[in-house]
């Protein structure tokens, strides 16, 4: 964007400059609060992605946190099980996959397993408040031996021991059965001579292999593993016939869905009054330039919610809190701009000098205070749990495109309305009778 | 309008309230550790009619709970916070479910509301340790960043102002532990006021820079004085640019948005306090040392 015009039709290409630019703020503001379907059909859909005071119509391009949605999430710390030598990371790793199955197998599609740190593991469940959900995490796990007609002869707790065991260059698991599944077991292999078993856990398969003897003894091998860690893997899920880790419930926090609704419009409404009042207070003490910060400010929310839905950064209550906030430093800059472009103007400089000048005695400012701000979002972001590091997500996207806002949307529209012809100071602040230059 | 050097005064009225904070500490009337710090099972219940607080306590010594708070709340006051810090991991389902029997035996419409929440006692540890290295950490980079952009003095001195308000904000929830408690929002607070209310303290240091350019000999309080003077205008519209949407959200927010607001006002005004009235003339003195300093040698 050059602040320099053409000296010929200047005047007309920065009032076309600003027809086009209000046109599209008009334009993105309205797609942006009802979305649009092209037709035929809906082929092309723009969902809308600004948010209204009214939470049933909330747009759906928002990936919205629990806490506003309603749900609940439980934190866990895992442990490995004493004796164990496998690698804690597929540990961990192997009890999130394992928690996802069990929940989208009963229909909690919507759930999220996140790893925390180390050895934390984040489950959130939205929609939901029932305490049985956490049983069916922490549970454990079925397993099942099921013979060649696919039923079950023998479960999880018959097998007493199951480990990696390595002999004749093949990696194998090794197993001891209790009494009883010594029996079951014998029966079967016995009985089924060349013939494939399944192993089975949580109803998804582990390992089926050929039975090549009668195993009578309780103990044997399943050999033809192909590597060591599938066999540690596998022999671990066997071995305790419930999750890799041991887990210990750290955190339990249940929402109601009235109350994120609640969280929702009044964070809403409480900026919607924010933005007004701003907007109300930079007009009367900037004139022209407070309204080029209003225009500026909402083409910032435009943009801001519109990256914030097509990234799919996750809205929670304090990230809602952290767009407010946003709000009122977005205009931080421009209020550092307009007064040293004042400071010009009191001088007797044109508007046209002094908007050069104002951004050129404000850009050092304006710089370290975005810097300093997005230092303290990025150690948020390192060191904040859960719903503190959607604050530092959205604080430090508000204050990236407040940057951008400020440097380049309001100088380009200062510029071409200086260009345009609203070159009178008085149109900027108060001048003194007499001092008034004209460009 | 003159700008003078209160900064002793000034000194002395914070460290007045910081002692304030500080001795009530050791007293025990320390900060209202919330939830997520201090680990244990909260609960809402909307009773419906008016909460007699004893009644609730009661219910609770009956399913054998020791240690735990009820807050009563709400307009008719019919809405009670029960806090038992001494569950244990395992009997969460069953204590929630005694007690809600024994509530329903005195008050027979009594209904949970929103949140029920539990906290670990590990969790409310590292919490502690992350809140303290981060904000630590912060002002580390804080002081780098300034002494690049700036100067060494000019960046203790930011960090000195910083520091201050995060005490401030800290005494705060020590003085009014009986509205609000701290809970992890907190140390996104004091983050935010980490970075942001160094903004007042860098526009003015900016200041600071270019007029000590124009005048190198005068004496730096001046220098300091007249660059306050001029980014007034500037400091008191963003602060309360900013001030208007927290306070609204204050207003009208919900209560975990509320512990998190009050906290954020608090460290602004702090802010603004100190980047006027003490950061300046700090980078003065310390200025003034070092060219005294200089000219001994």
């Amino acid at each position: 964007m050059k602040s320099n015009n053409r000296r010929s039709g200047g005047k007309t290409g920065a009032v076309v400059a600003l027809c086009v630019v209000l046109v599209v703020t008009i334009l993105l503001g309205w797609l942006g609060i009802t979305g649009m379907s092209i037709p035929p059909r809906g082929l092309y859909k723009v969902l809308s992605w600004l948010p209204t005071t009214n939470a049933e119509n909330w747009p759906q391009s928002l990936a919205l946190g629990l806490d506003l949605r309603g749900g609940m999430y439980v934190e866990y710390s895992g442990k490995a099980p004493e004796g164990s030598e496998a690698n804690f990371d597929e540990l961990v790793e192997g009890t999130m996959s394992i928690i996802r199955q069990r929940l989208s197998d009963k229909g909690f599609n919507e759930a999220n397993v996140q790893r925390l740190g180390v050895d934390g593991i984040r489950v959130e469940i939205p929609n939901v408040q029932d305490d049985t959900v956490l049983d069916l995490i922490g549970a454990a796990a079925k397993l099942e031996f099921k013979d060649p007609n696919g039923e079950t002869f023998m479960t999880g707790e018959m097998v007493k021991k199951a480990t990696y065991a390595y002999s004749e260059g093949e990696h194998q698991i090794a197993f001891q059965l209790n009494d009883e599944g010594t029996k079951l077991f014998g029966e079967m292999t016995s009985a089924n001579i060349g013939r494939t078993i399944a192993i089975v856990l949580d109803g998804e398969q582990l390992i089926a292999p050929t039975v090549q003897s009668a195993i009578t003894n309780g103990s044997g091998v399943i050999t033809g593993m192909g590597t060591a860690e599938r066999a540690t893997s596998i022999a671990a899920k066997i071995q305790s016939g419930a999750l890799p880790l041991e887990l210990t419930q750290q955190k339990v926090d249940k929402v109601s869905a009235t109350l994120g609704q609640d969280a929702l419009t009044s964070s809403v409404k409480a900026a919607l009054i924010g933005i007004l009042l701003i907007m109300v207070l930079m007009i009367c003490r900037y004139r022209l330039n407070g309204l080029i910060a209003s225009w500026a400010l909402t083409l910032y929310i435009i943009l801001l919610f519109l990256l914030i839905a097509v990234f799919r950064i996750q809205l929670t209550l304090p990230g809602l809190a952290g767009v407010v906030l946003g709000i009122g430093m977005a205009v931080d800059a421009n209020v550092i701009i307009f007064e040293r472009f004042n400071e010009e103007a009191r001088k007797g400089r044109s508007a046209k000098a002094s908007v050069r000048a104002g951004f050129k005695n404000a850009m050092s400012a304006v710089l370290d205070a975005n810097v300093t701000t997005l230092i303290a979002a990025i150690v948020l972001l390192i060191f904040g749990t859960g719903s503190i590091q959607g604050f530092a997500k959205t604080l430090l996207l508000g204050v990236v495109v407040s940057m951008i806002s400020a440097i380049l949307i309001t100088r380009f529209l200062m510029n071409r309305f200086v260009a345009a012809g609203a070159t009178k100071m008085s149109l900027y602040t108060k001048v003194n009778a007499g001092k008034e230059v004209e460009q | 309008m003159v700008i003078k050097n209160r900064s002793k005064i000034c000194l002395i009225i914070s460290a007045a309230i910081i002692v304030v904070a500080l001795v009530l500490t050791l007293c025990g009337r320390g900060i209202n550790m919330g939830i997520d710090f201090e680990g244990g099972l909260s609960m809402q219940y909307d009773l419906k009619t008016a909460a007699v607080r004893t009644d609730v306590e009661s219910v609770l010594s009956q399913i054998g709970a020791s240690s735990f708070t009820v807050t009563v709340q709400g307009s008719g006051s019919n809405e009670v916070n029960i806090r038992i810090k001494d569950v244990a991991k395992d009997d969460i389902q069953k204590v929630q479910e005694d007690f809600e029997t024994g509530l329903k035996e005195k008050y027979p419409d009594a209904e949970s509301i929103g949140d029920v929440n539990y906290v670990g006692p590990v969790a409310g540890a590292t919490l502690v340790k992350n809140a303290i290295v981060s904000v630590l950490l912060a002002s580390v980079l804080m002081l780098i960043y300034i002494a690049i952009r700036f100067d060494l003095n000019s960046g203790l001195s930011a960090v000195f102002g910083l520091l201050h308000d995060v005490a401030i904000m800290l005494s705060f929830m020590v003085i009014f532990r009986s509205v609000i408690q701290m809970n992890s929002s907190f140390i996104a607070a004091a983050l935010t006021i980490v970075g942001y209310s160094i903004n007042n303290t860098i526009v003015i240091f900016d200041r600071i820079r270019e007029n000590h350019k124009k005048m190198p000999n005068a004496p730096k309080e001046e220098v300091t004085n007249l660059s306050i003077k001029e980014s007034l205008g500037r400091t008191i519209c963003t602060t309360v640019t900013t001030l208007i949407t927290i306070v609204a959200l204050c207003i009208l927010g919900v209560a975990s948005i509320r512990e998190f607001a009050l906290p954020i006002i608090v460290g602004i005004l702090s802010g603004v306090y100190s980047a006027n009235m003490i950061n300046g003339y700090v980078w003065a003195f310390l200025e003034e040392k070092r060219r005294g300093r200089k000219a001994k040698a």
